[in-house]
């Protein structure tokens, strides 16, 4: 089973390890790569209010699943120190964090800002769309192509997009489907 | 047949050899690699005491016999001590499916009283077999994903 989340229902959940059945960690925040549309992996806080920061990281290919409820690893062994995990999770390059960015069609036109992202969860995690704000204030929800356009200030996507735009995440399942075999992929 | 822990838990536990009563039953610890029950907590508190599964020579309905009140002993280890605390106790946990979904509370435990063997867990409405047990502790039970 895969269904949708925001980025900020993800943020806050616990790390929890299947062979242990302990909270070992929780999710501060995601790292994700906007041209290649794939998380990288998640950073981490310790359990517990106001526990602080936890220095290990979670590369995106140690993480068993994201739920609704946890982010399942196989063991605490899975979180490691950024020394040792990918550059682009340890040292994320500048000007990746596209929330706020406008997102523009090819054609020139503005369909809104992006207020988060959208996680395809169950098993590995893609990034299949954005959380925008829309110019009338209101909440849209885009599908993504696998790759697009990606500057410190806005991304471009494809012209069609904006038939795309669907105003709840259960729309937005479809419309990603439909939405890349339209652009011919998978 | 095959027992419940809640049914089970308040259950005497008698000696073999002297007929006394040693206690009640308060926590039935499981080794959840081998799905099978490791050993019995008997008593609360500061008394409680732990027997190991091979000690106990009869699960009744009515009674738990144990071979010998020598086979008692008192948590010897941080892990015994948490067991004897009820801090492993099963039922009562939360769920998690290996896809990090919640299923729900672990309810129940139904094992196999001759060799001790963990046959189902019931959580909520449901029912999942032992082999579908992966982890257990402080936080949750792990089990894996319902197909679908």
């Amino acid at each position: 089973m895969s269904l949708l989340v925001a980025g900020s229902a993800i943020r806050g959940l616990p790390v929890v390890t299947i062979g242990g059945g302990e909270d070992v960690a929780e999710v501060r925040d995601l790292i994700y790569s906007p041209e290649a549309g794939r998380l990288v992996g998640l950073t981490l806080n310790k359990r517990g209010f106001l526990a602080g920061r936890r220095r290990e990281v979670l590369p995106a290919e140690t993480i068993h699943a994201i739920g609704r409820d946890a982010v399942m690893v196989d063991d605490e062994a899975s979180l490691i120190m950024p020394e040792d995990s990918p550059a682009e999770l340890a040292a994320p390059p500048e000007g990746r964090d596209v929330t706020g960015n406008e997102v523009l069609t090819e054609a020139g036109a503005s369909l809104g800002r992006v207020r988060d992202v959208v996680v395809l969860v169950g098993s590995v995690g893609e990034v299949v769309g954005y959380e925008i704000e829309t110019a009338s204030g209101g909440t849209g929800y885009i599908p993504l192509p696998a790759q697009l356009a990606v500057s410190g200030s806005a991304l471009v996507v494809p012209e069609s997009t904006r038939e795309f735009v669907e105003d709840d995440l259960v729309g937005l399942g479809a419309a990603v489907d439909e939405f890349r075999s339209r652009l011919g992929m998978k | 047949m095959s027992e419940r822990f809640a049914a089970a838990s308040g259950r005497r536990v008698v000696s073999r050899t002297s007929a006394e009563e040693l206690g009640k039953l308060a926590h039935v610890v499981v080794d959840i690699k081998r799905r099978q029950v490791a050993s019995l907590v008997v008593g609360k508190g500061r008394k409680a005491a732990l027997i190991d599964w091979d000690q106990v020579s009869g699960f009744g309905p009515d009674a738990v016999m144990i071979a010998d009140e020598g086979a008692l002993y008192s948590p010897r280890d941080d892990l015994e001590r948490d067991a004897a605390d009820g801090k492993l106790e099963l039922v009562g946990k939360r769920v998690l499916s290996d896809k990090g979904n919640e299923l729900g509370t672990l309810t129940d435990v139904a094992f196999d009283p001759e060799t001790g063997a963990i046959e189902t867990i019931v959580v909520g409405a449901g029912e999942a077999p032992a082999d579908s047990l992966l982890g257990a502790g402080s936080f949750a039970v792990v089990v894996r994903s319902p197909a679908g």
